[in-house]
């Protein structure tokens, strides 16, 4: 009887409960956003790469699993960009290197030209891939794509390697 | 006067809840884009980079739930006022700083470039959390729900 009479104030001043109630809303959104990089397919690194964010990337960026696709499709020319001597390279691609881009660029050119699609792939350090990258688009090549991770996330993806055929810069 | 707080409070619930799910949608389904986007700003150390591109969308959905289902309702808008000041200081400083670059509010890729328009819209959803955090009676809430029982 006594309670009915009390109506209860148009404002709440409690401000602990409020900030007690935050805190779970936190502790859940934590727990969730766990859980789904838990359990996500491609997870985004808890570490993030400075050379991703600090280097402007010129070319879209292609996923291991869309690269395979590429690759399977055959329209695409894939290029090794890594610098020094390779044992191991994704069957039937090129050699071109930053540090000895004019040289590689006439010995492919035969079979390289500016109207072709073109991947290249690197070690998975994105530095000297763009830089490749960079100068072929200053040679007017148009379609240019990186592969994400390099050669490391090629082959964790499934993707074919061999070994190089000839020389670095010779086609295979 | 009552009703009339009820109504405004069950409006900014309904409101502000579905800003921040509809927000959170497309950076947790990309958060490589939203970590890009968030890099812009030059704000966020680079350790913190990734942790807080996962978190804070899954933050944005938890208080958007929360503030429609009336879950936590005051804590859930005490977050939601606080994001939005985050969000005003960071593109005030982005505007002062002269970036020209995308918010990243709604959508990773693209979207709404930083300019006054954003800092506005921000003051609003920061005004519009009020009357869930202050008001007693609120709507319709599952924590009422509860109580009863």
């Amino acid at each position: 009887m006594g309670a009915r009479g009390i109506t209860p104030p148009l404002i709440r001043r409690d401000c602990p409960s409020a900030l007690r109630q935050a805190g779970l809303l936190l502790a859940v959104s934590l727990l969730a956003a766990s859980t789904l990089w838990f359990v996500r397919g491609e997870r985004l690194p808890l570490r993030a790469d400075p050379t991703v964010y600090e280097l402007e990337v010129p070319v879209p960026l292609v996923e291991p699993a869309r690269a395979l696709a590429l690759y399977d499709e055959g329209d695409r020319l894939f290029v090794d960009t890594r610098p020094g001597a390779v044992d191991e390279i994704v069957p039937g691609s090129f050699v071109i290197r930053a540090a000895s881009f004019e040289d590689d660029l006439w010995i492919t050119g035969e079979y390289i030209d500016p109207e072709d699609p073109v991947l290249l792939y690197g070690s998975g350090d994105l530095a000297s891939v763009v830089l490749v990258a960079d100068l072929l688009l200053e040679r007017g090549f148009e379609d240019v794509m990186i592969l994400r991770g390099g050669l490391n996330a090629w082959r964790t993806a499934g993707g074919p390697t061999a070994e190089p055929l000839r020389e670095a810069g010779e086609a295979p | 006067m009552k009703t009339i707080a009820v109504l405004l409070g069950i409006l900014c619930r309904a409101g502000v809840g579905s800003v921040f799910i509809y927000a959170s949608l497309d950076k947790l389904s990309h958060p490589d884009g939203f970590a890009q986007a968030v890099y812009h700003y030059r704000m966020v150390p680079m350790t913190l980079l990734h942790p807080f591109a996962l978190l804070l969308p899954m933050v944005e959905l938890v208080l958007g739930i929360a503030l429609i289902l009336g879950w936590a309702r005051r804590g859930a808008a005490l977050l939601g006022g606080t994001l939005s000041l985050v969000f005003i200081v960071a593109l005030s400083i982005a505007l002062a700083r002269g970036l020209d670059i995308s918010c990243g509010c709604f959508h990773t890729d693209g979207g709404h470039q930083v300019g006054m328009s954003l800092l506005v819209r921000d003051a609003v959803l920061l005004l519009a959390c009020l009357p869930p955090l202050i008001l007693e009676r609120c709507g319709p809430e599952m924590d009422s729900i509860f109580r009863r029982k």
